[in-house]
């Protein structure tokens, strides 16, 4: 049987509409998932702000709180919005409801922006909240980094969030809910690589050969440059863009493979997939 | 023009035929049975119709478009009540169906699902959380779910089942009403053979992966050709003396003076067969005949008597 690859691709905005009102009823009735907006990040930011706060007194750089925190608080967009892809797509596993959802005349994009426009608030709210308790606790100032590199970090972070969640839901319906740990394990399997914390050139060579590949790392260098410097960099950026854009065109063709697959082995009809 | 037409439709799961070249068309505004045992491919017919599994050959069209190729399109015309399946249970009922009207694309939408609950007699549970909700309850609220968008082609798939009989029959009829007011075709699987025999026109009989028969439920009972006649009589007559009459054959006791005679063509055999019990010295006091239901087909044919 013949199929069409951009049927999958068409996007409403009445079924995104649909879609968004559904997360947000899952947020508003869901206390964890109000609660999770907030508690890992806060969890991140005490712990990285403490350790900050501990090596500035031994350390001869003053901007050692910034790069931390700053590399806390952008992280926890990138931990936030790939996990969120992979919880959203599972709440409709646990409640059974795959079956209506992708009986009914969803697409893989309509699906993919409602997670991303809900994504988005949740991240911004995460951001502000964090933003203020790190103003609170450890007079670390984002905004002095500027509206503009803000709001490219924060992009790019989210971006290449998303493609990681696509990758992670591709995964789980191919395999089924029993690598649903992805989910939520990724973001930190990726963390010792992404440079967060530390320049790439610190790290062994062969570590640095996957950092490399990977956009947050670029994205967290311009960070450290435009703390040192006041200045963006431009050129980190561009790759983190670049190398974002190819990785989210091969997820959602991954994520579509991984859906066909699915569908020819039945398994979008069995709802336990463990 | 069919509104549906099924070709050479064939699916494997590893070494297992689940569906064996399938053809079968569906006329507009009909309401169709699919029926069969357990593994004979109606879950899987349905499901390749929803677009949740993927046939390995055969081709569909729907509303004469093809399903491969125009599938979402098609969707949008289409629903599904499915007992066995769910909504989001942290979601009200209200909030389910808004979910699934914007996703169909619904106009006065509040209307309309104002309209279904007051039809399945569920409007006070509307503001209830879906997880709360009992599992008949919960099958009202599929549903309304799968005649949100009026849909052109509905797919029923076990939809009363956990249903207690009275609001099961109450549902049938409100199936029933919605069909005619809208004219939707409905495809209708059930395990319960006196509603498939009282809500379909037509039923395609199943049984791995092939279609055995399409017919009313009247002609697929008719696979079963012989009925069932017991005669009983008075007390004291002889029955050994009446089972040994020449050409009474398949005669067996049933019970206290009482006879059972399998005949395969009873509208000629019934006559004969009481004019020579009488006239063996049997005194008649009732006679019953027991014709073969769709029950008793799909027990045959589940089987492999059929």
């Amino acid at each position: 049987m013949r199929y069409r690859l951009h049927q999958d691709f068409t996007c409403t905005a009445s079924a995104v509409r649909g879609l968004v009102y559904k997360f947000a009823c899952i947020c508003f009735h869901s206390l964890d998932r109000i609660f999770d907006i907030v508690y890992w990040p806060v969890i991140s930011l005490l712990l990285w702000g403490f350790t900050s706060t501990f090596v500035s007194t031994t350390s001869s750089s003053s901007q050692v709180i910034e790069f931390f925190l700053g590399g806390a608080v952008l992280w926890s967009l990138f931990w936030r919005a790939q996990s969120d892809v992979g919880t959203f797509i599972l709440e409709d596993f646990w409640s059974r409801n795959i079956y209506n959802l992708f009986a009914s005349p969803v697409t893989s994009l309509e699906l993919f922006c409602a997670i991303g426009l809900i994504g988005l608030l949740r991240c911004l709210l995460s951001l502000v909240f964090l933003s203020l308790l790190a103003w609170f606790l450890y007079t670390f100032n984002i905004l002095l980094l500027g509206g503009i590199a803000i709001a490219v970090f924060t992009t790019e972070l989210l971006l290449f969030g998303w493609v990681v969640g696509i990758v992670i839901a591709a995964l789980i319906f191919r395999y089924g809910l029993r690598i649903q740990v992805l989910a939520w394990s990724v973001g930190f399997i990726m963390q010792p690589f992404s440079c967060v914390f530390y320049p790439l050139a610190s790290m062994p060579r062969w570590v640095q050969v996957i950092a490399v590949i990977l956009p947050t790392t670029h994205v967290f260098e311009g960070l450290r440059h435009a703390i040192a410097t006041g200045e963006l960099a431009v050129r980190p950026l561009l790759t983190a863009l670049g190398l974002t854009f190819v990785l989210l065109v091969a997820a959602l063709l991954f994520f579509q493979y991984a859906l066909r697959q699915a569908k020819k082995h039945g398994l979008l009809t069995r709802f336990e997939m463990a | 023009m069919p509104l549906l037409e099924i070709r050479d439709l064939c699916k494997h799961y590893g070494g297992v035929e689940a569906l064996k070249s399938l053809s079968f068309d569906v006329e507009r505004g009909e309401f169709f049975g699919l029926l069969g045992p357990n593994g004979a491919g109606k879950s899987t017919t349905i499901n390749i119709l929803l677009g949740l599994i993927l046939p390995d050959s055969g081709a569909i069209r729907v509303f004469d478009q093809d399903f491969a190729t125009q599938q979402v399109e098609i969707r949008r015309r289409m629903n599904v009540a499915a007992a066995f399946t769910s909504l989001s249970g942290v979601l009200t009922v209200r909030e389910n169906l808004r979910v699934y009207g914007h996703i169909y694309g619904v106009r006065n939408l509040n209307a309309k699902i104002d309209e279904l609950l007051e039809r399945f007699e569920i409007t006070d549970l509307a503001q209830r959380r879906l997880q709360y909700l009992s599992s008949g309850q919960h099958t009202r609220v599929t549903l309304c779910k799968g005649l949100i968008n009026d849909p052109d082609l509905l797919l029923l798939d076990e939809c009363t089942l956990g249903l207690d009989p009275d609001i099961a029959e109450k549902t049938r009829r409100a199936l029933q009403q919605f069909q005619r007011e809208k004219q939707t075709t409905v495809l209708f699987t059930s395990h319960n053979m006196n509603e498939v025999e009282e809500l379909c026109g037509r039923i395609a009989f199943l049984s791995r992966g092939e279609i055995l028969r399409i017919d009313t439920a009247a002609r697929i009972k008719s696979l079963i050709p012989h009925q069932v006649v017991e005669v009983k009589f008075r007390p004291g007559t002889d029955l050994s003396a009446l089972r040994q009459m020449d050409g009474m054959l398949r005669a067996e006791p049933s019970g206290d003076s009482t006879l059972r005679f399998v005949l395969d063509d009873p509208e000629r055999q019934l006559d004969s067969l009481l004019r020579r019990l009488t006239q063996a010295g049997g005194y008649i006091a009732d006679v019953q005949i027991t014709r073969p239901t769709l029950e008793d087909v799909f027990i045959k044919v589940a089987r492999g008597e059929i």
